[in-house]
């Protein structure tokens, strides 16, 4: 087992003449809750996107646990894209049997329960679900998985204050402790308490990646705080207003 | 995985066609009776030439038609939507992110297609079988016919039975072709930002042109390839060669069409 669960070397994305990654190196190691901070459009969706294999990087490599994306980190990690990806003719169940034919990790036991305490009722059609039901079936598929790897895009976006604890309490119950959980988010005081480690991403760039601990130790305040500096000093620099 | 993979596909294609394919059958079974109503009892005056007769009759053949039309275009588009929502739309961050190669995630849309579409032709022709206004003396001849054709088996039987072989195989390459070229088509679409769906269209037109010009070109070079082959072209066997050479070309175009899908899905995936 590689002690380094994620490595990013050089990673380039370019859209057209756009770049949304420049060149980023990153490092992960195992059993550790990341948060990928960054404003909108800042490349958080696609780094996790380059990670599970939805798109190709331009340059640079990925390997996660020593591997290159492919079939064997497919089946190691845990993804929760930012909207729905639902079949509509399928019921909670039909994904709960999909899911435990193509991954090994999946816990349809746990599954069962965790719809049990979010109040889905895995035998209704998708169809006829709300938007809020779905996506805690979504978050449910996600973590009844044993995975090593959660990559968590904007999982606290769309919902109010209370849902937000209510989905961060289920992540931090269910995830496996020996693997390691990258949320994206630019809502940062609502998970700053639960994060052992922070990423900043401003403009397809690391600026800082360090555990949360540090950060505060070394700036004298929360990551929250130096988030709001980081991001407001750029938009002056920008002559944004 | 590629067996789990054709699990979900099939599974997804009987929910579409549970009611459509009994629905052509039972029309089928319907028409029979208001046809044969139709020819038997014309005679007696009875509900044959009946205006109420012939009203149902009418309509019942009306339906039967409109249905079978109906099936082989939610065929189509059932073919069309399973590759384009399901890879290439919202579920693709589904199946994408599977541990399958993107080989395996066409080659599932590519067999369920082809098996759909079979089977509904299957379907057509059998309602036909069943609308035919068969009597006991039809199954009795057409019985002694097959006993005749086994028991005196001859090389025109054996050509016979190769032949509807061949071209059956003929038929599924290719449905299997024309799919494939739906999905090229798609897949260029998709690489577009915006209009994917006008984009897609466009790719099908254009590799079309390609493909017909590009056939253009070679074709004169083939069909002497193809004589010094086949040689005398009014043999039996040269019918055979000649599908043979047909099936081939279709997978030489089949291998084309899902080697520039497979490396659009596996190197420039670009989901909304």
């Amino acid at each position: 087992m590689n002690e380094t669960l994620v490595s990013c070397t050089a990673l380039t994305k370019r859209y057209g003449n756009k770049t949304a990654l420049k060149g980023v190196n990153l490092e992960l190691g195992r059993g550790r809750i990341v948060g990928l901070l960054g404003p909108n459009g800042s490349g958080k969706t696609t780094l996790i996107k380059i990670l599970c294999g939805l798109l190709q990087p331009t340059e640079g490599a990925v390997l996660v646990d020593g591997q290159a994306v492919g079939p064997y980190t497919k089946s190691i990690i845990s993804y929760l894209p930012d909207r729905m990806y639902f079949a509509d003719w399928m019921k909670a169940t039909d994904l709960f049997d999909l899911f435990a034919d193509f991954y090994k990790d999946f816990d349809r036991t746990r599954a069962m329960s965790m719809c049990a305490s979010l109040g889905v009722t895995p035998s209704d059609r998708l169809k006829s679900m709300s938007k809020g039901t779905k996506e805690k079936v979504q978050l449910v598929l996600v973590m009844a998985r044993k995975a090593q790897l959660y990559l968590l895009d904007e999982p606290i976006a769309g919902v109010d204050p209370a849902a937000r604890d209510f989905i961060l309490s289920t992540i931090l119950t269910n995830y496996n402790e020996e693997g390691t959980v990258l949320i994206s988010t630019h809502l940062i005081s609502d998970i700053e308490k639960v994060l052992d480690e922070a990423v900043f991403l401003k403009e397809g760039e690391i600026t800082l990646h360090d555990t949360v601990d540090n950060i505060r130790e070394r700036e004298g305040k929360s990551v929250d705080a130096l988030f709001r500096e980081v991001f407001r000093a750029h938009n002056i620099e920008g002559g944004a207003f | 995985m590629f067996g789990k993979l054709l699990k979900y596909d099939f599974r997804s294609m009987f929910k579409q066609f549970a009611f459509i394919w009994p629905a052509a059958l039972a029309l089928a079974v319907v028409n029979h009776f208001t046809m044969n109503a139709m020819t038997t009892v014309s005679g007696d005056g009875a509900f044959g030439t009946s205006t109420v007769g012939t009203t149902t009759a009418g309509i019942a053949m009306l339906v039967y038609v409109a249905i079978l039309m109906a099936m082989f275009i939610v065929a189509l588009v059932f073919t069309i939507q399973r590759f384009y929502k399901g890879l290439l739309g919202d579920e693709g961050y589904l199946m994408h992110t599977l541990p399958v190669r993107p080989w395996q995630l066409i080659g599932s849309k590519l067999l369920c297609a082809v098996v759909t579409t079979f089977l509904s032709v299957v379907v057509a022709v059998l309602s036909i079988l069943i609308i035919f206004p068969w009597g006991r003396e039809d199954f009795q001849e057409l019985f002694n016919a097959f006993r005749y054709l086994f028991s005196h088996w001859s090389s025109e039987a054996t050509n016979a039975v190769l032949g509807i072989i061949e071209l059956l195989l003929l038929m599924l390459v290719s449905f299997a072709t024309g799919f494939l070229e739906l999905y090229l088509a798609m897949s260029i679409g998709h690489l577009f930002n915006k209009n994917r769906v006008a984009m897609s269209v466009i790719a099908f037109i254009a590799v079309n042109a390609v493909m017909t010009t590009l056939l253009n070109a070679v074709s004169p070079g083939l069909e002497h390839i193809l004589n010094n082959i086949v040689g005398n072209w009014d043999t039996i066997a040269s019918f055979h060669s000649t599908v043979w050479i047909v099936i081939a070309g279709e997978l030489v175009l089949s291998a084309i069409y899902f080697a520039g899908t497979e490396f659009i899905l596996r190197k420039k995936l670009n989901l909304e």
